[in-house]
């Protein structure tokens, strides 16, 4: 955790206000970074009910930790270590009922996708349901790390450097894994587009 | 860009799928693409999956989540709370007293229901051991010379190894 970053971070002089016993703090980080940590566990595991439920932990954590915090490393890195952390640790623990399980249930919290001019037709529905369904089966299929990486890279637009120190890897150990991924991903959904 | 270099640029080509280059980078990449037909293949394929990836909706966080995790931290907290309480100064002070009350109560029950001690058990009868005899002893003594000379063959002397 560099030093360096931490003075710029707005999140981590928030995390240190609620280090000091502002919970209004925790409320606004809660508020700036609910919505990414659910949808990044969301695609690491792939249940919306599961993913809430390690979301939870995540920030119980992060509330729990409050009195031994240090502004050492930009706030989302930690944030994001701890998600990642629990989401590898769900699918080790209970990668082959529920992993599976969870890809083939049709999730009721999914958002109904519809055409910008309003109600979708039923082929544009299936259409859309079924090249969902194709990206969400090539993520899956990634190994679990280069899954995260992938998701920190293209969604939280994290670069290289945060990437290796939420995995605990170097940057080149990153980019490997995001080469590699990238590979797999583009030689099963080239024909979308 | 050279074509022995493709491989090792493949940062550079994820970043110009993404638009993520300036200017003079980009337009570097797209010279190079348009003659080497493996690069603008991955260009093609990873605009393919950033398209797809960004299709990929989540669905929305549940109303209540912040509801219950303000649950989660207050029990918590609640509990976090109790425990030092316990041992709070003030408690101490005021509980000491009654404490100690207790704990002589409970000493005196002790006491007074005290079980009587138990009467000696019957004395073990002592059994008679009869004494050796002098060639009982001398017969001992033999056994064990010989069981030292035997040890002293199967063991020989470790100066005589080689």
């Amino acid at each position: 955790m560099g030093g360096a970053t931490a003075a710029l971070d707005y999140d981590a002089e928030l995390m240190l206000r609620v280090k000091g016993g502002d919970s209004g703090s925790f409320a606004l980080l809660l508020n700036k970074h609910r919505a990414s940590v659910v949808y990044f566990l969301y695609r690491m595991v792939h249940s919306q009910a599961v993913a809430e439920e390690l979301a939870q932990e995540v920030f119980l954590r992060v509330y729990r930790s409050r009195g031994v915090y240090e502004a050492t490393a930009k706030f989302t890195t930690w944030l994001f270590r701890i998600a990642t952390h629990l989401a590898l640790n769900w699918l080790r623990d209970g990668k082959n009922e529920r992993w599976q399980e969870s890809l083939d249930q049709r999730d009721p919290g999914m958002p109904a996708r519809q055409a910008a001019d309003g109600r979708p037709s039923a082929e544009q529905c299936m259409v859309r349901e079924s090249a969902f369904e194709e990206v969400r089966r090539a993520v899956a299929a990634l190994p679990a790390n280069q899954r995260a990486a992938v998701l920190m890279h293209k969604y939280e637009e994290m670069e290289y450097s945060q990437i290796a120190k939420v995995l605990h890897c170097s940057e080149s150990a990153v980019k490997s894994l995001l080469f590699r991924a990238y590979e797999t991903l583009r030689a099963r959904l080239a024909h979308m587009a | 860009m050279s074509h022995n270099g493709c491989r090792g640029e493949t940062e550079l080509l994820l970043k110009y799928a993404a638009g993520g280059l300036e200017a003079a980078d980009r337009e570097a990449v797209e010279r190079h693409i348009e003659g080497c037909g493996p690069c603008r293949e991955i260009v093609a394929g990873q605009r393919a999956v950033w398209a797809a990836l960004d299709g990929w909706e989540a669905p929305p966080v549940s109303e209540d989540f912040d509801r219950r995790l303000g649950a989660r931290i207050a029990r918590e907290t609640s509990w976090r709370d109790r425990i030092p309480r316990l041992f709070s100064p003030a408690l101490i002070r005021r509980g000491l007293p009654v404490a100690a009350a207790a704990g002589l109560a409970v000493a005196a029950i002790l006491v007074m229901n005290r079980p009587k001690p138990v009467s000696p058990a019957q004395p073990v009868a002592v059994q008679q051991v009869e004494p050796l005899r002098p060639d009982q002893v001398e017969t001992t003594l033999q056994d064990m010379e010989m069981v030292r000379e035997f040890s002293g063959l199967v063991q020989p002397d470790p100066d005589s190894k080689m």
